[in-house]
């Protein structure tokens, strides 16, 4: 049975990266789509739309993040990978948020860079607010990223 | 900090003078030029048909430069772009001026010989197509369009597929029996096609071709009236001669890339124009003379009244601007903050009568920068980078400029928190020591590592969180203050303070939170007390007075209500600032991430390979993402969280008369 907690973890940082990762590549393809519209009309825009496509991109890394501080919190990254079921699902509880969190956030965040993409190109003075649109989704993730990094961390404490 | 103080200018003048004063006032770029409403006496000129040529004759020079880049490419050093325009004296713009019809007619040839060579290259597939097309009928020694006997009549054509001639007198026989004078001679065949001449009697002929029609056979597209091989040699001779002249078209453009410089002038000159004569048209005018009115800084004004009360017969009049004009806005700020006006810009200039917030933002916005970074490696960089930049290009642009030292400035952050925080490229330090030289060495944090102790840096985030939204209701205060309105900075600060601020040491009397936070003091129950007073206090201030525009006692409670709810806003806010370690915990975690991967083939000399790669790559990538994060989320607390108490922006841009030109700049006299 103590070999279930392990896999349960292991799961957990599979999710992380899985979903969150999936989510900032729907995110930074739709975006994309529409910078390259975008460059097309203007070839000079490439440098900031390329900013503008990027913002969706950061939940697959914080997805990669919680994945990676699991890896070497359960021992899978060298060490021993003995942990009692109860504990496994724990890891497994605490990298949903980043998870769940990250996929959908990044595909809504991509919504709101393509409209962005848009404003700036007709509008290209307003460039600081475009970036700023987007950024407000992403507040979310980092908020999930936060609670994911502290649990994993508080779980590694804890004696069960 | 501050927000230059604008004057209203009125300049009257001799029309003699005007191209005169207003080339001096370009030059300046000191003064905003308004329309006004014409009268009896003044009117406006309508300018726009000269502006129109202007812009013409700037988009012919522009398309001319188009040409000579994508024939004559420039050869830019690598860090040109970065360079600001070309400086340009005074003497050297009036040497072009003579140039200038010259250099029009460049332009001209330039947009000629493009047009040309464009339609001379897309001819020379067309003939080769024909040559290709002939390929078959080379081995045909008559001409193609063949006239015919007295007798008989002649034709080519193609059956689809390969055929032998015995074959196509069968099928022939089969389909047409009472055809018997026919020859057929087969030009060449392959597996696609067969192409034949065939002759007949004139009676036949007809007859011949419908029966070979059945059998698929039809006439070529082109038919010359020329024997193929000689039609081929003419075609062929016809594309080299197109050949040479397009090459001499290439050579005479290459010719003519000397003139680029002067095609640029030629641009900036049309542009400066067109600014020239747009100005021209919102001035006032009557016989003789003319009057100008616009905004200018007051700091400007005795140098360009020095300046033209001395060349020129001008009356000018500087007044104060009336309180409720639109008046344009410029900042003014001291080294360390001017770098962030860009970043205040980009969210709005200060609206009328609105304090300047730059000067405050700067620091903060360094700090929130470096936190998010928070690596000293990459702090160095940065700092490298910037300071390279500066250091080399002296001729940058102010804007490009302003956005080099403010990331510099972030740089030094960034690494004053990445010693605090012992991030030096994540764990690099400690990792190569002890993959490859086998020490414990490590680049010690100099305060407290984030990794093992998060819940410490998250509640030092909300603390500096705490402090950023007080100066930001400090602000208010004081703008409040500034305007006289000092009950309303009670009503809308004060109360603030006393609610949030009480509420927050009341909360560090519970033992439940300071244990969650992890901190090793607990505030007595006495002061529990006084601060539940003091925010209870606020509360009931807030609950009174923030519904005082109503009259309305009941409407006014409810609003006061709904006033003190706010409250969860302040909460939200204070929580945004976790966003401080989030992002700095994604730096050091993926840096430590790409360190491990380096080190996975251990040390050794396939292991420093290895490590170096993944650590140059890995490093570029985290930095860019990194940066990018930094930057964005700095912006969105001073925009969302900072600005959100105090600032309401909605000004408008400084936009000065001048030279707006894209290559070159008048050099200033000393």
């Amino acid at each position: 049975m103590s070999s279930l907690g392990i896999a349960f973890a292991l799961l957990g940082a599979a999710l992380a990266a899985l979903l969150a990762g999936i989510g900032s590549a729907i995110g930074v393809g739709m975006a994309g789509e529409a910078a390259a519209g975008a460059i097309t009309e203007e070839p000079g825009r490439f440098g900031k739309v390329l900013i503008l496509q990027l913002l969706p991109g950061t939940q697959g890394i914080y997805g990669l993040l919680i994945a990676f501080i699991t890896l070497t919190q359960i021992g899978i990254m060298g060490g021993s990978a003995e942990m009692s079921l109860a504990k496994g699902l724990l890891y497994f509880c605490a990298c949903l948020p980043m998870g769940f969190v990250g996929l959908w956030s990044a595909i809504r965040q991509a919504r709101a860079s393509v409209a962005s993409i848009g404003m700036f190109c007709k509008r290209p003075e307003t460039f600081g607010k475009a970036i700023i649109l987007p950024a407000m989704v992403e507040t979310y993730a980092i908020l999930a990223l936060l609670i994911s990094i502290l649990s994993i961390f508080g779980i590694g404490g804890l004696n069960i | 900090m501050a927000v230059l103080p604008m004057k209203r200018l009125q300049l009257c003048a001799l029309k003699k003078n005007r191209k005169a004063i207003l080339e001096l006032l370009q030059r300046r770029g000191a003064v905003e030029v308004q329309d006004t409403a014409e009268d009896e006496v003044f009117t406006h000129a309508d300018m726009s048909q000269a502006r129109s040529i202007f812009q013409k004759n700037a988009a012919l020079a522009n398309q001319a430069l188009d040409v000579l880049a994508r024939f004559a490419p420039e050869q830019k050093p690598l860090l040109s772009m970065l360079e600001g325009r070309q400086e340009m004296t005074l003497e050297e713009y009036t040497a072009f001026q003579d140039r200038q019809d010259e250099t029009l007619k460049v332009a001209y040839r330039l947009q000629a010989l493009d047009k040309r060579v464009a339609e001379q290259r897309s001819e020379i597939p067309r003939m080769q197509a024909q040559v290709e097309e002939l390929t078959p009928w080379l081995e045909l020694d008559v001409p193609m369009r063949h006239p015919g006997t007295h007798a008989t009549d002649s034709f080519v054509g193609a059956l689809p597929g390969e055929w032998t001639l015995e074959g196509i007198y069968t099928e022939l026989k089969s389909r047409a029996e009472s055809v018997s004078a026919v020859d057929i001679e087969i030009v060449s065949a392959s597996r696609e096609q067969t192409c034949l001449f065939v002759t007949a009697t004139k009676s036949e002929a007809q007859q011949a071709e419908d029966a070979l029609r059945e059998m698929g056979f039809a006439r070529p597209a082109h038919v010359t009236h020329r024997v193929p091989a000689d039609k081929k040699r003419l075609l062929e001779e016809r594309i080299e001669k197109l050949q040479a002249k397009i090459d001499a078209d290439v050579a005479e453009i290459h010719s003519l890339a000397e003139h680029r410089q002067d095609l640029k002038l030629l641009f900036d000159f049309y542009a400066m124009r067109e600014e020239k004569y747009g100005v021209i048209g919102k001035l006032m005018q009557s016989k003789r003379t003319f009057v100008l009115t616009g905004y200018i800084a007051a700091r400007d004004i005795p140098a360009l009244e020095t300046e033209l009360t001395a060349h020129f017969d001008v009356a000018l009049d500087f007044f104060e601007p009336a309180p409720d004009e639109d008046v344009p806005v410029a900042l003014k700020n001291g080294p360390l903050a001017a770098p962030v006006e860009g970043v205040v810009a980009s969210y709005s200039l200060p609206g009328r009568g609105e304090v300047d917030p730059t000067s405050v933002m700067a620091v903060f916005y360094y700090v929130l920068f470096g936190m998010m970074l928070s690596d000293a490696g990459y702090g160095l960089i940065m700092v490298a980078a910037c300071s390279f930049v500066l250091l080399k290009c002296k001729n940058i642009e102010s804007g490009l400029k302003k956005s080099m030292q403010m990331f510099l400035y972030c740089g030094i952050s960034t690494t004053f928190w990445g010693v605090m925080f012992g991030g030096f490229f994540g764990d690099a330090v400690g990792v190569i020591a002890s993959t490859f030289f086998h020490s414990d060495l490590t680049f010690k944090a100099l305060w407290f590592e984030p990794v093992n102790e998060p819940m410490r840096l998250l509640v030092f985030s909300f603390l500096l969180g705490i402090i950023h939204l007080f100066v930001g209701l400090g602000m208010k205060f004081y703008q409040l203050c500034r305007e006289g309105k000092v009950k309303d900075a009670v009503y809308d600060v004060v109360f603030w303070y006393m609610l949030v601020g009480g509420a927050v040491v009341y909360l560090l009397t519970m033992q439940m939170i300071t244990d969650m936070m992890g901190l090793s003091f607990t505030l007595s129950p006495t002061v529990g007390t006084v601060a539940a007073v003091v925010a209870g206090l606020g509360a009931l201030g807030i609950i009174a007075f923030s519904g005082r525009d109503s009259r309305n006692p009941f409407k006014r409670l409810l609003k006061g209500l709904y006033g003190v709810y706010g409250v969860t806003s302040y909460l939200s806010d204070i929580l945004s600032y976790s966003r401080l370690l989030a992002l700095g915990l994604a730096t050091g975690v993926i840096a430590t991430v790409f360190n491990k991967m380096g080190t996975m083939l251990g040390g050794g000399v396939g292991g420093a390979i290895l490590f170096t790669v993944v650590f140059l790559i890995g490093h570029t990538l985290n930095i860019g993402i990194n940066l990018l994060g930094a930057y964005v989320h700095t912006n969105r607390l001073q925009f969302v969280e900072f600005f959100g108490k105090f600032y309401e922006g909605g000004g408008r841009g400084f936009s000065p008369f001048g030279a707006h030109t894209k290559y070159f700049k008048f050099k200033e006299e000393k």
